[in-house]
């Protein structure tokens, strides 16, 4: 591929100077919005700003939603006309959101456990606040957040990331001008085992190179998930010192 | 062309899990060298159970990964009263004398975490407690509850629960007395006692092994609300007690309900001190119970009902549990401030749980 920006330099050293094992700025919080919702997060990956809201499981809005003998997820995914350089409105139906919307879904239908609440429903809403880049992953990492602030059963977190291929280098947690550049994957572990729940490639890649850009992105998970654990356990903590438990 | 892969259904079964265990500690993808294996060690170690043996059993109760969380208390010897925070996928024990209550799943012999919170221990039941969570209604509660749908001998009520509660037709206090015979007329004219929007207070009668809750109001304690102002704060902060309706100073009464709905009302003498017999408490009960209008509030006292519900919210800001003590201990340190209004703020809502939490504290 060639491009007029070096994305990485012959130092090893990528646009924003981290290595190619080093993934972004990884800020999380976690109860932000604890009147409106059950279950909020906020997540930045980079300049990529994801705010999860998350209500349930309550009673379904619609009696023919509810599955008799497991609880159902819906997921919305709300992209905010100024995330992204030109602003525009993007229509709620379109198919990139939907599809989306849906791998998410599918990943927390299975994560969860779901025949605890039958004919009760959970609703996930998405706000894409900024996008640069790995938007499916914290979206991902942010809606695991927000289901575990509201208590919600989980078998372990699902933590996401995204991994690309340039030439024969592996670049872990990719922003969006490197993703424009270069084939790159999703994946989404339970945890940190090597369990996968969620694998998504839009783009052709030799057949070679797929395994050490899914090692390089299971690493990121596992980090990811580090990450994010001591988030949690650093809430239960001041809530511990309020009293309140 | 855009390939996606979701789990398949059967990827919690109980065989593929057990791979967790005998994870191989090296990397299949051996190909490049991963700098953040530092997750995998730690995660490795979180799942072996304490290496030092003790002769205790309970030595061996909890797993204690690296970043702990400072307390020795984790490591419980006897009784649970460590407080010790778990998260999901969490190994919670590998010893199978125990019972694995809300909150764990198993695999094998081991039992994890499924939510984030603490554990709790009752003999040999271990279970997680959430640190928040929707409200998980129990027999015997006093939740306070808003119609949601009057369905055919019932109503939905809506009690901040993973599902709707139903009150039973047969479960009301009808005007009339107890021992009034319901008729099909009274399926009829069921709105005309509550409708969709309604408050009442009630208790659970019964829970579904569903989950859902069975509601009654057979006691004049409970019933349609009037003559007040509605709020929720989180279920969580509602401490049971032997009492849920407490007379407050300034002419108050406060349903605080188990489900963190609260009501606040003028104070109201009850039936019973008003004369009447207490065998004839129940046929006094007349359509007056079910009545929609308002007394007459005072500007004084909807100023009193506000300012008690500012303070108890700034509780709820503060995550500070709620019961009578502290609301007072709250509404003595909000009349520093002239006006409910100003209880709004941040910084006023935690300089009241601070003055509350040090009041209280003895």
């Amino acid at each position: 591929m060639t491009s007029r920006i070096e994305i990485y330099s012959p130092e090893g050293l990528r646009l924003d100077g981290r290595r190619w094992n080093e993934v972004r700025h990884f800020r999380c919080a976690i109860n932000t919005h604890p009147v409106s919702s059950d279950g909020s997060s906020i997540i930045e990956q980079g300049n990529t700003k994801v705010i999860c809201n998350v209500i349930g499981p309550a009673e379904p809005t619609l009696r023919s939603r509810a599955l008799l003998d497991r609880l159902c997820i819906s997921v919305k995914v709300i992209v905010a006309p100024f995330s992204t350089i030109e602003r525009r409105k993007r229509p709620q139906n379109d198919s990139r959101i939907q599809e989306m919307c849906s791998s998410i879904q599918h990943v927390f239908e299975d994560a969860v456990i779901a025949h605890l609440f039958p004919r009760s429903q959970i609703d996930v809403n998405l706000y894409i606040v900024a996008q640069d880049g790995g938007v499916l992953q914290a979206c991902i990492n942010a809606t695991t957040l927000a289901l575990i602030d509201a208590g919600v059963p989980m078998y372990d977190y699902v933590c996401a990331c995204t991994a690309g291929m340039l030439d024969r280098e592996v670049l872990l947690d990719m922003n969006r001008i490197e993703e424009s550049d270069m084939p790159f994957l999703t994946m989404a572990t339970i945890g940190a085992t090597r369990k996968v729940s969620l694998l998504q490639l839009e783009m052709k890649v030799q057949f070679d190179r797929l395994e050490p850009m899914m090692a390089a992105a299971m690493s990121g998970c596992h980090h990811i998930r580090n990450l994010m654990d001591n988030e949690v356990r650093k809430h239960g903590k001041s809530r511990r010192q309020m009293g309140s438990l | 062309m855009p390939i996606t892969v979701n789990a398949s259904n059967d990827l919690f079964s109980s065989t593929s899990f057990s791979s967790r265990a005998s994870r191989p500690a090296k990397d299949e993808f051996d190909g490049e060298d991963v700098a953040m294996s530092d997750a995998e060690s730690a995660e490795a170690e979180a799942i072996d159970v304490d290496e030092d043996d003790d002769d205790d059993d309970d030595e061996r109760l909890f797993s204690l990964d690296h970043n702990e969380n400072g307390d020795g208390d984790a490591r419980v010897t006897g009784v649970v009263k460590s407080r010790h925070i778990v998260t999901p996928g969490e190994l919670v024990t590998a010893d199978s004398m125990w019972m694995r209550g809300h909150g764990t799943y198993s695999v094998g012999t081991k039992s994890y975490s499924s939510v984030a919170g603490t554990i709790t221990r009752v003999n040999k039941l271990l279970s997680v407690a959430p640190l928040r969570g929707r409200y998980d209604p129990k027999i015997g509660d006093h939740v306070v509850g808003r119609i949601i749908d009057v369905g055919t001998r019932s109503w939905h009520v809506d009690i901040g629960a993973k599902q709707a509660a139903v009150l039973m037709l047969g479960s009301v206090n009808l005007p009339g007395g107890v021992q009034r015979r319901k008729s099909e007329s009274d399926e009829l004219q069921m709105r005309a006692f509550l409708k969709e929007g309604d408050l009442l207070n009630a208790e659970v009668q019964a829970v579904f092994t569903d989950g859902a809750a069975s509601l009654h109001t057979r006691s004049l304690n409970y019933g349609k609300l009037r003559n007040g102002y509605f709020f929720t704060i989180p279920s969580s902060l509602v401490v049971r007690s032997k009492y849920h309706t407490f007379e407050l100073p300034g002419g108050v009464d406060l349903v605080l309900g188990v489900n963190g709905y609260l009501w606040l009302r003028k104070h109201t003498q009850p039936l019973a001190e008003q004369g009447v017999s207490i065998t004839r408490i129940a046929e006094e009960a007349g359509w007056e119970i079910y009545s929609d209008e308002n007394e007459y509030i005072s500007v004084n006292l909807r100023d009193t009902i506000a300012r008690y519900a500012n303070a108890i919210k700034a509780l709820a800001y503060c995550e500070v549990g709620v019961n009578e003590a502290r609301i007072l201990a709250a509404y003595e340190a909000s009349k520093e401030y002239k006006s409910p209004g100003e209880m709004i703020e941040n910084n006023v809502k935690k300089r009241i749980a601070k003055y509350v939490l040090l009041s209280t504290k003895g």
